[in-house]
């Protein structure tokens, strides 16, 4: 029993021997800095951004201590990435990681003494990058030399190229072309389209704002930078200097060179190109924004007019349609059946042939040459990668435009053949007043104007329906309307084709107002064609779904005795209505011209919604 | 179309005429066709494999991975368990290295843009071995895959600055001391080199750094900018003090003097 009790009372004695053996084991436990003594690890450490970890945080995977003192273990190798993994995962798809197997240390040069960043980041950026990047470009510089005076929006390294993210694509630029392009635009857009940031840095807020409205704009907008002057085409990717400094490469004496690397052969006088020019600014672009209002005021002034004479049309039409119905009453002829249905001649196989390259070109025109226009759309996007890209697109639409300028010339050669059907010479000028004047004539008369006012008068119930000739004063204006627009079209697209030829002719700010006179004649063209043109010709409710006259070349006795009184009169008269009777077009032709008129209408319509959908939504 | 009937559609069929309207109507639809590209126009041979199928066949066919690339970056980060042959020395050393010539080869280069592999690839092909790959994309491709590379003897990287093709003769006029490094290989060196330069091509850069200066600035010269920053730190780290790269290697070089001369 005595025994048992000094056993227990020797337990808490053993007890507090044991705690005792192990805190004085514990004051002996190795400290890493023991061995690792150098001032580096000790209160280089104990100071820097790590200073309130362990050792053994980064230098891990200890698993026996007394063999590392004798050099027969190392650590596991670090993975900064443990902690820093958001940075690690962007790294591991970085330049200096793929291409050059860089380690964090490798930039962070000494990892155990580093240190908070004081001084402005930017400037830190610049200064460890330049240590192998010795880019002089860069260091003198607008956004280098800002960074430097301490400017805290201005570009470092690292805003243009990222930090640890550092896009894969050589600095040579040769390699990853395209996604390059597109990194670095979007870089660059993205600071200078900050509308404070520019204004506080007395930079222009809207110079991406109006680039994007250029072609070169547009089309690296689509998503084909690589076709175009991008951001760094013109401003260098480095040296980028104000246009006052005599070596910036925008300043005025270096500008036709500039330009020169994408437009070989150029006048020094194409560098008056405006490349980020603000056509509402009367003050600083006169010339642009005079040729914005005119175009502006013709597209409201031929819309107002024409909408309203086919809108007033329609309503008139329905509602005498309507009255005929509720009324029982049905039009007379003065024809039999049989002679009523009797074709007569309208068009020649020409005239049905350019037509239909008309509507070729015409279609070609529009889909490659619209999404340029509404560039930020969907639908643009869309239709251009179906083409096969904008280069694709440009060749189509240049193609497309070559046949309708053979059109037109050809068109030219005819009516000039109609004037002067005799030759230039004395007896060539007989008559040419009545040729040009006359009923076979698509120039404008006083009889026009007559069947106009009485159109109106009966539009609002003041008279009966006029009576045409051979054409009616809306086609005659659809003909001659093709006049202008290849003048406007036409011109400024030449223009546009061969800018550094056209520079031999005019200063490179025509150029300026060609674009915007290529792109709004042609949507007043397109949206007369798909809306005027479509609504009187096809949609009325005479002809409704459409007349296929253009393509089969000929209509009904009746249609032309009903419609164009005075000009079947003058037929019999002149005894040539007998010769003008074909035969019914063939089945053939008819289904040819019912699919490729249907096509032709639905797609201008389907265009037409599109567009309604881009002004009000998009 | 409801409104024909089936037996109208037959009978017209059988004209000429909507022959020549359907040659009509490809005519006007076939420039549209024709935009419409081929998505999968690539034309891969199966030599060239992607990073997942080399480990497949590491892994299940035992195939041996090689680094194309020169002995120090070979060493400095590879594909775990590689072995460094470099291209100048495939054929002194393939042949030990793996006798049995049915044994799978893989090759590989630093990066996407390296045609070593490929060169290594015809290399085994004449010396027989019947199962040669080429790693597509090289490392880049298997770094980008999420893959992991070995280091065994890490070149310490240390600053290196570099000098454009432009700048490279008026600097070499000033300093007239410099020692011009060409690390491309023979052949490559004897096609065009700058004057006055000294080859030796980077597989043999540990073995031949006696002949190289210390104490004059030394200009690195490789083929397309890729390699010369591992050889100039590796010079570095050994004592050579100044040390410069040129910028984009020899090709461009070579491409800014011919559009140079072409303007």
């Amino acid at each position: 029993m005595m025994k048992k009790c000094r056993v227990l009372i020797l337990i808490p004695f053993l007890g507090f021997f044991l705690f005792a053996v192990s805190a004085y084991a514990a004051t002996l436990k190795i400290q890493c800095s023991d061995c690792h003594d150098s001032e580096k690890f000790t209160t280089g450490f104990k100071g820097s951004v790590h200073g309130n970890t362990g050792c053994t945080s980064c230098h891990a995977g200890f698993k026996s201590l007394d063999k590392h003192v004798i050099f027969k273990e190392k650590p596991a190798l670090i993975s900064c990435g443990t902690c820093h993994s958001e940075i690690e995962k962007q790294y591991r798809n970085s330049f200096h990681s793929l291409y050059e197997d860089f380690k964090c240390y490798d930039c962070h040069y000494d990892i155990h003494t580093l240190k908070p960043e004081k001084e402005n980041l930017k400037i830190a950026v610049t200064k460890n990058c330049t240590k192998c990047h010795t880019n002089d470009e860069y260091a003198l510089s607008g956004h280098g030399a800002a960074v430097m005076k301490g400017n805290k929006d201005t570009a470092t390294c690292s805003d243009c190229h990222g930090l640890h993210d550092t896009k894969a694509y050589h600095t040579s630029g040769e390699t990853y072309l395209l996604e390059a392009r597109e990194f670095y635009n979007k870089t660059c857009k993205a600071c200078h389209s900050n509308k404070e940031m520019m204004e506080r840095n007395n930079i222009s807020p809207n110079a991406v704002k109006y680039y994007e409205e250029t072609y070169h704009g547009k089309v690296q907008d689509l998503g084909y930078p690589t076709s175009v002057a991008g951001c760094a085409d013109c401003h260098t990717n480095h040296n980028i200097l104000p246009k006052s400094n005599p070596a910036s490469t925008i300043h005025p004496k270096n500008l036709t060179q500039n330009c020169g690397k994408c437009h070989p052969g150029i006048h020094p006088r194409f560098a008056e190109y405006k490349a980020h020019p603000d056509y509402r600014d009367k003050e600083r672009y006169p010339q642009l924004y005079v040729s914005f209002l005119l175009m502006a005021g013709l597209l409201l002034v031929t819309f107002v007019f024409f909408w309203t004479h086919t809108l007033l049309w329609w309503r008139k039409v329905y509602w005498e349609r309507h009255q005929m119905e509720e009324l029982g009453i049905k039009l007379e002829s003065p024809f039999t059946h049989k002679e009523g249905i009797e074709r007569i001649k309208r068009f020649s196989v020409t005239d049905r042939i350019m037509h239909v390259l008309l509507i070729i070109s015409f279609f070609g025109l529009v889909i490659t040459g619209f999404p340029l226009k509404y560039h930020s759309t969907p639908w643009a996007g869309a239709i251009i990668k179906a083409l096969g890209g904008a280069h694709n697109a440009g060749l189509y639409h240049r193609a497309a435009a070559l046949i309708l300028i053979g059109l037109f010339l050809y068109t030219l050669l005819k009516c000039f053949r109609f004037a002067f059907p005799k030759g230039f010479r004395k007896e060539g000028w007989r008559g040419f007043s009545a040729r040009i004047f006359g009923p076979d004539s698509l120039m404008p008369n006083a009889q026009d104007w007559r069947q106009f006012k009485a159109m109106v008068k009966w539009f609002f119930g003041k008279g009966k329906p006029p009576t045409f000739g051979r054409w009616t004063y809306w086609e005659k204006f659809d003909f001659l309307a093709v006049f202008w627009g290849m003048i406007a079209i036409g011109g400024s697209g030449v223009t546009l084709w061969a800018p550094g030829l056209a520079s031999w002719v005019y200063p490179g700010w025509v150029l300026n107002i060609a674009s915007i006179v290529h792109s709004e004649e042609a949507l007043l063209a397109a949206l007369f064609i798909f809306t005027v043109h479509f609504f009187n010709t096809h949609l009325i409710p005479s002809k409704f779904p459409m007349d296929t006259i253009i393509f089969t070349g000929s209509y009904k006795l009746e249609e032309l005795w009903r419609f164009r009184t005075p000009e079947y009169e003058r037929l019999v008269k002149e005894g040539r209505l007998e010769s003008l009777k074909v035969k019914h077009p063939s089945i053939t032709l008819k289904i040819i011209s019912s699919m490729f008129g249907h096509a032709s209408l639905w797609i201008g319509l389907l265009f037409t919604l599109i567009l309604l959908w881009t002004f009000f939504f998009a | 179309m409801g409104w024909i009937s089936v037996d109208l559609m037959v009978s017209i069929f059988h004209r000429k005429s909507l022959r020549k309207a359907a040659v009509f109507i490809m005519l006007f639809i076939l420039p549209f066709l024709s935009s419409c590209k081929a998505t999968h126009t690539q034309d891969k041979s199966q030599k060239n494999i992607d990073s997942p199928t080399a480990v497949y066949l590491i892994k299940e066919k035992k195939a041996a991975v090689i680094d194309t690339m020169s002995y120090l970056e070979c060493m400095d980060h590879r594909i775990p368990g590689s072995h460094c042959i470099a291209l100048e020395e495939i054929d002194k050393k393939l042949l030990p290295a793996f006798p049995n010539k049915s044994q799978l080869l893989i090759f590989y280069c630093e990066s996407d843009k390296c045609s070593r592999a490929g060169q290594a690839y015809e290399k085994a092909k004449l010396l027989g071995y019947e199962s040669v790959y080429i790693l597509e994309d090289g490392l880049v491709a298997w770094k980008r895959a999420g893959y992991e590379v070995e280091t065994i003897q890490r070149v310490k990287r240390a600053p290196v600055i570099s000098i454009k093709s432009v700048r490279l003769k008026e600097f070499i006029k000033e300093r007239k001391d410099t020692f011009v490094l060409d690390i491309r290989s023979e052949d490559a060196f004897k096609a065009n080199h700058l004057d006055g330069a000294k080859n030796i091509p980077f597989f043999m850069l540990h073995k031949r750094l006696d002949e190289i200066p210390k104490n004059v600035p030394v200009i690195v010269i490789d083929e397309n900018g890729k390699r010369s920053f591992l050889a100039c730190c590796y010079l570095i780290n050994n004592g050579v003090k100044d040390v410069i790269r040129l910028f984009g290697g020899m090709e461009t070089m070579v491409r800014q003097t011919r559009n140079k001369d072409n303007t």
